[in-house]
């Protein structure tokens, strides 16, 4: 699981297996190995968003910190 | 009228001379009288001139006046009976131009010739209107007159030449108008005289040299009202070319409203009163502080509000940007989780939790009865943990 991909590419590619899991015609072996790629690729996403929302919080306060009281 | 001999008759008499040899010699009365009859011979003239030194009293038969020419000053003296002089109703003064009818005479008592007087026209005004219309005519056919010559008086001129006559109550008049309205203006006077047959080229010169002072930004040409004869110097050709020449703006403040000398048409802009020619050259000054001190509030005050617009606009797009960034990311996260719910739904493993089992036959996932024979090694996989078994019994 290579940590560079982007939140967007992994979404792309989870939306891809939750596709193929709901259209039924997969085999219950490859449907397993799906299933446990699209767990992994959720928990990219997650720290990828986790990592976002973190950043963004930061700034607010840093901005805030810098603004002259009126 | 003209042929009368009143005046011939007094003086017949008979001329004699005393002999004295061959000498003839005569007294000074039949000298006098002598010449007076010769010169009643003369036919009657037309004379044209200024009446000056114009005498009519009551008690006096005759009323004297001179007749002088405007340019050169040559004078002859005039006479006639009061009662003439009244009949003809002109009530003539002093300055006026007339063309008298007359014939030589002298005085036989003096010897001194003067004019004797049948009849006396006003002259001038016809012929000046018509010689005036004929100048107006043929500077406005040159364009000295059009509108797009005229030129835009300075708002605030640093100096204001005034061209006025030297005793003129309208200088009088602009000096106080001006300064009323705008105490520190600066005026340079040019004082010149405004009538008789020189007026027009003095003014010319004096607003010539007014015109070439260093910072007069206008000039203001007065006069107060006056007779049309008064006026005429203002319609003089050299004047008005003067004013079409002047290299700065030219106001016209000559007579009264009704008065239009051609200088008016060509100066930059016509005022009927000293008070309105003070109002072209001069601001209010009273009305400008406050104007300006208006617009100097107004200034700050917009200057404020639009500080305040940028300042809300700037603090309701950092909201916005702030709100953006966690709106995108709060929907990215529901959309994850809406999509690991199906992911969920969809597991195997969640099919297993619900009691289902999954059989293996040498790794190959077991669909259907058939492919299993008696004693076949099966793996099952269940939700927790797994274990192996063997095939008894094989149905339909």
């Amino acid at each position: 699981m290579t940590s560079d991909v982007t939140f967007e590419q992994a979404e792309a590619e989870l939306r891809m297996i939750v596709e193929r899991l709901e259209s039924g015609d997969v085999a219950i072996d490859e449907a397993i190995a799906l299933w446990e790629r699209g767990e992994a690729l959720y928990v990219i996403c997650r720290e990828r968003l986790d990592a976002a929302e973190g950043k963004v919080e930061e700034l607010t306060e840093r901005v805030q910190a810098a603004k002259p009281s009126a | 009228m003209p042929g009368t001999t009143w005046a011939y008759d007094l003086v017949v008499a008979k001329v004699e001379a005393i002999e004295y040899g061959d000498r003839k010699v005569f007294s000074v009365a039949a000298f006098n009288r002598g010449l007076a009859d010769w010169l009643g011979r003369l036919p009657t003239v037309w004379v044209e001139g200024e009446i000056t030194e114009l005498r009519r009293q009551e008690r006096w038969q005759t009323v004297f006046f001179t007749l002088k020419d405007k340019d050169g000053g040559a004078c002859v003296e005039a006479a006639l009976p009061r009662r003439r002089f009244d009949a003809l109703g002109l009530d003539l003064t002093n300055g006026e131009r007339v063309h008298v009818y007359g014939r030589p005479e002298v005085w036989p008592q003096k010897g001194e010739l003067r004019l004797q007087v049948l009849s006396i026209e006003r002259f001038g005004l016809g012929a000046h209107l018509a010689a005036l219309e004929q100048l107006k005519q043929k500077l406005a056919a040159e364009g000295l007159f059009a509108a797009e010559r005229k030129r835009a008086l300075p708002r605030l001129p640093r100096r204001i030449g005034l061209v006025t006559g030297n005793d003129a109550a309208a200088k009088r008049d602009v000096i106080a108008s001006v300064t009323s309205r705008f105490p520190p203006a600066q005026l340079l006077v040019a004082e010149t005289r405004v009538q008789g047959h020189r007026a027009a080229v003095d003014i010319a010169a004096a607003l010539r040299a007014v015109a070439t002072q260093p910072s007069v930004d206008v000039i203001v040409l007065a006069r107060g009202g006056g007779s049309f004869e008064d006026l005429l110097p203002f319609s003089d050709e050299r004047l008005v070319r003067a004013v079409v020449d002047c290299p700065v703006p030219v106001v016209s403040a000559v007579g009264h409203e009704q008065d239009t000398p051609l200088c008016d048409l060509a100066a930059d802009a016509r005022a009927s009163t000293p008070t309105a020619a003070a109002r072209l050259v001069v601001p209010d000054l009273a009305e400008l502080t406050a104007t300006l001190e208006r617009r100097r509030e107004a200034l700050r005050r917009s200057g404020r509000a639009v500080l305040d617009r940028q300042r809300d606009r700037l603090e309701r797009e950092t909201d916005r940007l702030r709100r953006g960034g966690r709106l995108l990311l709060e929907r990215r996260r529901n959309a994850l989780e809406h999509c690991a719910g199906r992911l969920r739904t969809l597991s195997p493993r969640a099919t297993l939790t619900r009691g289902y089992a999954i059989v293996r036959l040498s790794d190959a996932v077991v669909r259907s009865a058939t492919a299993l024979a008696i004693d076949d090694h099966v793996d099952v996989e269940l939700a927790e943990g797994r274990f192996a078994g063997r095939v008894e019994e094989v149905g339909p």
